[in-house]
């Protein structure tokens, strides 16, 4: 078969001129003659190309027709080598999969300090993955590490509470409350609240907080009651100064 | 019973409307995302429409969990007096379970850290709901939701 029978295949299967460049080096690089590696390689570029380029199953019909138009096409060497490619192509996919995961694990999260004190977690997405699990154990981390009184927990952006996902809150709630925090969990939806009512999972270990506003003036409330406390607390002791604002304030 | 569950276990997957493999845990959330749509598309209120879905994430994460593989089965009837249903069945060739009854009861659980009541919880969110195993063959759920009227 000679050359310009080849070039006018090659003009015929490439819907595109991008394409068509791609069969041409193709057709050419399969009957020039080399073999073993060095044909493998000169396939290579072309059929990856190829590749990104089609549809599997269109490709696949081309490639039937070029096998059936060409007879001393290398078709025992290109099996492989397709194969090979495809693999590649998923697996540099896969990778990029699990980029994207990582930086939702990373984005998905943020633990924000909202009043002295007081840390707000806003949670977004599925609760039941190893997302959640790493998300948890930053939260524990955070509480310790800046002394949170309370933590706020507001699950808007969570879309269904199942039982594993209230478990694992549940299990989160318990894990803030042994660091000495105080939780409120906010954003329960209607529709959720009713759900999680059927299923029996009990949110009444944390106080709960209509809105955010809501959650926030409770986590406030709860500190002044601790502050005053601590003041009863000095003042029993004794203390010179018991009153508002008193040097014993903040012990 | 043991026909019964080998029936169900065998039920064509070409019946339903959309057929979930769980193999993963991301299948889990496709299953429900998958029933949320068929719900909403259906006109069920948005409370329903996520009872349907926790029961469907309910019933996949049992799969996950004690069958490793299965699969979730969700089909659309169409009913003259009543609204549409939605049916879910749920099956897998697992270990299956020896008492239903006992794993029906609340706060029952093989698995440490589940809460056990996510079987006996899916019955509270449905109309319907059917466990039907057998030990060494497997496990078939079959739960529905009727859409109310208002």
């Amino acid at each position: 078969m000679d050359k310009s029978r080849l070039e006018m295949l090659a003009e015929e299967l490439g819907a595109s001129e991008q394409e068509g460049k791609l069969w041409r080096k193709l057709l050419l690089g399969a009957v020039s003659g080399t073999t073993g590696n060095n044909l493998r390689e000169t396939l290579r570029e072309p059929l990856l190309g190829l590749l990104e380029e089609l549809e599997p199953t269109a490709l696949g019909a081309k490639l039937k027709l070029v096998i059936e138009r060409v007879p001393t096409f290398p078709t025992a060497e290109l099996f492989p080598l397709v194969l090979e490619l495809c693999g590649e192509l998923r697996h540099d996919r896969e990778q990029a999969v699990r980029k994207l995961e990582d930086m939702l694990s990373e984005l998905a999260t943020p633990i924000i300090r909202i009043w002295t004190e007081v840390l707000l977690v806003p949670l977004i997405g599925s609760l039941d993955t190893d997302r959640a699990q790493a998300m948890a154990e930053r939260l524990l981390e955070r509480t310790s590490t800046t002394r949170a009184r309370v933590v706020v927990v507001d699950v808007t952006g969570v879309p269904t509470i199942d039982t594993a996902a209230g478990g694992f809150l549940i299990e989160m709630f318990s894990a803030v409350k042994l660091l000495g925090a105080e939780v409120i969990l906010t954003g329960l939806k209607p529709e959720i609240a009713h759900t999680l009512v059927k299923l029996g999972v009990d949110f009444r270990m944390v106080a709960i907080a209509r809105d955010l506003e809501d959650a926030l003036r409770q986590a406030i409330a709860m500190l002044e009651e601790e502050k005053r406390q601590r003041r009863q607390i000095a003042w029993g002791r004794g203390s010179n100064f018991p009153g508002e604002g008193g040097e014993h304030g903040d012990i | 019973m043991a026909r019964k569950a080998k029936e169900l276990l065998d039920i064509p997957a070409d019946d339903f409307e959309m057929v979930v493999r769980i193999v993963r845990e991301e299948d889990i959330a496709v299953a429900r995302q998958m029933a949320k749509q068929l719900a909403q598309g259906l006109g069920f209120s948005l409370a329903d429409v996520t009872k349907v879905a926790t029961a469907v994430s309910e019933l996949a994460r049992n799969i996950y969990r004690y069958a490793q593989t299965g699969k979730i089965m969700i089909r659309k009837r169409l009913e003259e007096n009543g609204g549409p249903t939605i049916q879910v069945v749920a099956v897998d060739r697992g270990p299956g379970i020896e008492d239903v009854d006992l794993v029906l009861t609340r706060g029952y659980t093989t698995y440490e850290r589940s809460l056990g009541i996510g079987l006996s919880g899916i019955r509270r969110l449905m109309d319907f709901f059917e466990v039907v195993s057998e030990v060494g063959t497997g496990t078939a759920v079959v739960v529905e939701k009727r859409r109310r009227k208002f």
